[in-house]
């Protein structure tokens, strides 16, 4: 789903990515990190949406994600079925030092799914190179009831910045074994996260995944 | 005042205090008032006082393009509809938007009964 003026190259399979998630949970910022996508994006007034084209080279050839981006519509309320409508692939977007913002990303879900049904989702917690983090991995348990992927991620520090696109064209091209032969241009870090700090959260990831998930129906969480 | 004078100083009044000073917005409502905002459906000036407050945005700029009035012979009220473009913090594209008013006179001022706000897009 491109928009007009925007030429998918010949013989590279291209996806429409919808990314949702509360205000300021950082997704236009994990967006604009790619940057011939940042370069090649173009805006549509009547449906207030900017569309990046992301591009990915796998083993297999080039692979473009057409990223749709608001301008900002979802700070007043749900979005329309427009932004949703011939999605194939999305990501859900929290902030994991702002607690709503994981609240609410079962209704993001929602709606999501009444338009797009049986799409591959990846969830991502952002900003987690700040130092009080509000959600914590073993607090994140969503995915696991809804059968999404999920990453921790820094759009800041580009840290894990290819890994939802990486599972998102695992899903698509139904290849388990797909990787990336080279990686995208990004825009330089604007803050660091070390070695260990990394080391630290994939072993809380892990110990969380092992964890038994809490039987209360709600989508809620409580802490 | 005639219509057109006062529903354009009403326009340039709530949205100076709606980009200035959003809780004093309060003072524009009461009781039976009603707002529409985006499709949700909010009664009382609490309650819409509560709504606008509560938005996920902080400073804004509204920039108005167009305001129509009519009166309306019923309580010698006024209707007036808005559009013009919204300017969010962070965002680089302005939003499109078109909001109703039916102004209703009290105490030798007006307030706002009924609200109706939508962003215009597809």
């Amino acid at each position: 789903m491109a928009l007009p003026g925007q030429k998918t190259p010949d013989n590279c399979p291209s996806f429409k990515l919808v990314i949702v998630g509360d205000g300021g949970t950082g997704k236009t910022t994990f967006v604009k990190r790619h940057l011939t996508g940042e370069f090649e994006k173009k805006y549509e007034p009547t449906i207030g949406v900017e569309v990046h084209p992301l591009d990915f080279f796998t083993n297999c050839g080039r692979i473009r994600f057409y990223c749709w981006d608001t301008a900002g519509q979802e700070k007043f309320g749900g979005l329309r079925d427009g932004y949703y409508i011939h999605g194939q692939c999305a990501i859900i977007m929290f902030d994991v030092t702002a607690r709503l913002t994981y609240k609410n990303v079962p209704t993001w879900h929602r709606d999501l799914c009444r338009v797009c049904e049986n799409i591959p989702i990846v969830l991502c917690g952002n900003k987690v190179d700040v130092k009080n983090r509000q959600v914590k991995a073993k607090q994140v348990t969503f995915h696991r009831k809804k059968n999404l992927q999920y990453y921790e991620i820094s759009a800041k520090s580009n840290y894990n910045f290819e890994k939802p696109y990486l599972y998102l064209a695992r899903k698509l091209a139904g290849d388990p074994n797909l990787h990336f032969v080279e990686s995208p241009a990004l825009a330089p870090p604007e803050v660091q996260i070390d070695i260990a700090t990394q080391a630290a959260l994939e072993a809380e990831i892990a110990q969380a995944q092992a964890l038994p998930l809490p039987d209360d129906d709600d989508d809620a969480f409580d802490s | 005042m005639d219509p057109d004078t006062l529903s354009k100083t009403f326009v340039e009044h709530y949205y100076n205090t709606f980009d200035t000073n959003r809780p004093a917005l309060i003072g524009l409502y009461q009781e039976g008032s009603m707002l529409t905002f985006e499709g949700e459906k909010i009664k009382g000036a609490q309650a819409i006082s509560n709504k606008l407050n509560g938005l996920g945005f902080q400073q804004c700029k509204h920039h108005i393009s167009t305001v129509d009035c009519q009166p309306s012979g019923l309580l010698d009220s006024m209707i007036v509809f808005v559009s013009g473009n919204l300017q969010l913090p962070g965002e680089e594209h302005m939003l499109k938007f078109s909001q109703m008013f039916h102004l209703v006179p009290a105490n030798g001022t007006y307030f706002v009964f009924n609200d109706i706000f939508r962003l215009n897009y597809a």
